[in-house]
């Protein structure tokens, strides 16, 4: 079984997967970004911050809300969401519908990207694709598990 | 500064001074040149980007280049080398700091209009989604070009020594290329084809080829137009009747953000280095959103949309057209969120009606609701 998904060891389960496929993700390009993946629930929220460098997810740590304030952008939702999110992409393996992140992030009410700084929410849409295959790798790690 | 004529280096006397054809022959290269000389950039993990050999002199960008050649930045250049005719001739004209990295980024980031999109998976839709989707696809392909002739309109003129502007300008065109490729496909490869082109969107793409500096023509498309555009890409979330078209948009979306981020931040390098061009830009963008205004509400274009977003024409006006507005919206928004970005606030100026499309300047401000969120 993988770790439930509000978990560090379960994002560090998605990079290493990520950075085990550099030949996969060739395709989609190099990404610069640093992300932070919020997630509401019962007891405190989870903030995990995702650096992506070239082809490889460079960083995975848990962060507070001061340092989750500068990454380029935050992807915050309700751990419900997330776990939607993610049941979709483990079922399909990969997201479809309106369970990709593009589709997630552009209508707002589950899950929604957000940042102060213009450029830095760009960049969502700039490495969109990294950021699909990033999640899409728990459909793998589900199967390896 | 290193340089080559080194005394500890051979002189090579011996060397001949004519050609077996009598012609003279040079070797200063050779014996040394003035140019920087043994710097030795470090590939970084990817490779060797055009960061990691912006190094030393070579990594210095003039403000104003002393020549008007194709000499390479940084070579040891005659005093007779001819002058090209440049009119873009400070850094503030063409510059951006992103320059470098959107290059590498555009380089590394190319996909293939022929091989990267799933054609074979294309469904046969009712007949009058195709018909919107060939409606819009008809209108991106003629707009996608002017986002590659506006920069080779100008490239010409820009001075060598920018040449990473240059150089990610060129990846700009190449982009458009396949955009312009990847709509026209999709109009003839699921039935149908080529629709309605109609005066409308002409009015816009004249008035951004015909910009009289490239910093107005750089707001009116990086910023304005390609803004838009963007946001269209990132609806194809909902535009798009199939995954097929859904990958179209998404694969257009990341390039089109790279060519807003570069005109983002040339305006903002333009406006914190001369704050006189300011003016001028506003000048442009006070037209510029009229037009493209004009533009979105076309009658062609709203339809195609608002069909598109209904998912048929019968939902068209109580599911269409909302969403449609809130399109229109979030372009709004973004756009403006950008102009504060790049320092040429707009909203004390603009004419879009920012109250009948409910947009909240103070939030456009950047009150950061989103960092607040991020942080909450
Ligand atoms: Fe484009
Ligand atoms: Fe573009």
């Amino acid at each position: 079984m993988s770790p439930a998904i509000d978990t560090v060891a379960f994002f560090d389960a998605l990079s290493d997967e990520m950075n085990a496929s550099t030949e996969r993700l060739r395709i989609v390009g190099d990404a610069d970004m640093t992300a932070v993946v919020v997630m509401h629930r019962p007891g405190g929220d989870l903030r995990v911050r995702l650096v992506f460098e070239g082809l490889i997810c460079a960083g995975v740590a848990e962060v507070g809300a001061e340092e989750a304030g500068h990454a380029d952008f935050a992807l915050v939702g309700d751990l419900a969401d997330w776990q939607g999110m993610f049941d979709d992409i483990v079922a399909n393996g990969r997201a479809t519908g309106l369970w990709t992140i593009n589709s997630l992030a552009l209508l707002g009410d589950r899950i929604s990207c957000q940042g102060d700084d213009p450029m830095g929410l760009d960049k969502f849409s700039r490495f969109n694709q990294t950021l699909q295959e990033f999640f899409d790798g728990a459909a793998r790690i589900a199967v390896a598990a | 500064m290193t340089v080559t004529d080194d005394a500890d280096r051979p002189a090579y006397d011996e060397l001949p001074s004519e050609s077996p054809l009598g012609a003279p022959l040079d070797w200063a290269w050779l014996r040394g040149a003035k140019s920087e000389w043994g710097i030795h950039p470090k590939p970084s993990p990817r490779g060797l980007t055009m960061l990691d050999i912006a190094v030393g002199t070579y990594g210095d960008i003039p403000e104003h280049p002393p020549r008007r050649s194709m000499a390479p930045r940084g070579a040891d250049v005659d005093d007779d080398v001819v002058d090209m005719g440049y009119i873009l001739n400070s850094k503030t004209d063409v510059w951006a700091e992103n320059t470098r990295e959107l290059y590498e980024e555009a380089v590394a980031r190319q996909w293939s209009a022929t091989r990267d999109i799933p054609w074979g998976e294309l469904q046969e839709l009712p007949d009058d989604v195709e018909h919107a989707v060939c409606q819009l696809c008809t209108l991106l392909t003629e707009v996608e070009m002017i986002a590659a002739d506006l920069p080779a309109k100008w490239m010409w003129r820009m001075n060598h020594d920018f040449i990473e502007a240059k150089m990610f300008l060129c990846t700009q065109i190449m982009d458009e290329a396949r955009h312009a490729e990847v709509f026209r496909k999709r109009a003839l490869a699921n039935g149908g084809g080529l629709l309605l082109s109609r005066g409308g969107p002409t009015s816009l793409l004249r008035t951004i080829i015909e910009a009289k500096t490239y910093t107005q023509a750089s707001a009116l498309l990086h910023l304005l137009g390609e803004g838009f555009v963007l946001d269209i890409f990132r609806m194809g979330e909902l535009i798009a009747p199939t995954d097929v078209e859904k990958r179209i948009f998404r694969m257009c979306m990341q390039d089109e953000a790279r060519h807003v981020a570069y005109g983002t931040m040339h305006l903002r390098y333009a406006v914190e280095n001369d704050p006189d061009v300011a003016e001028e830009i506003h000048a442009a963008l006070d037209h510029g959103e009229q037009v493209l205004i004009d533009f979105g509400t076309a009658p062609d274009v709203s339809t195609a949309l608002a069909l598109l977003l209904a998912g048929g024409a019968e939902h068209v006006e109580d599911k269409g057209f909302p969403l449609a507005l809130e399109l229109t919206k979030k372009q709004f928004t973004s756009y403006l969120a950008r102009c504060e970005r790049a320092g040429i606030s707009r909203l004390e100026r603009t004419t879009v009606p920012l109250d009948l499309l409910g947009i909240d300047p103070e939030q456009v401000r950047g009150a950061a609701p989103a960092a607040q969120g991020a942080q909450s």
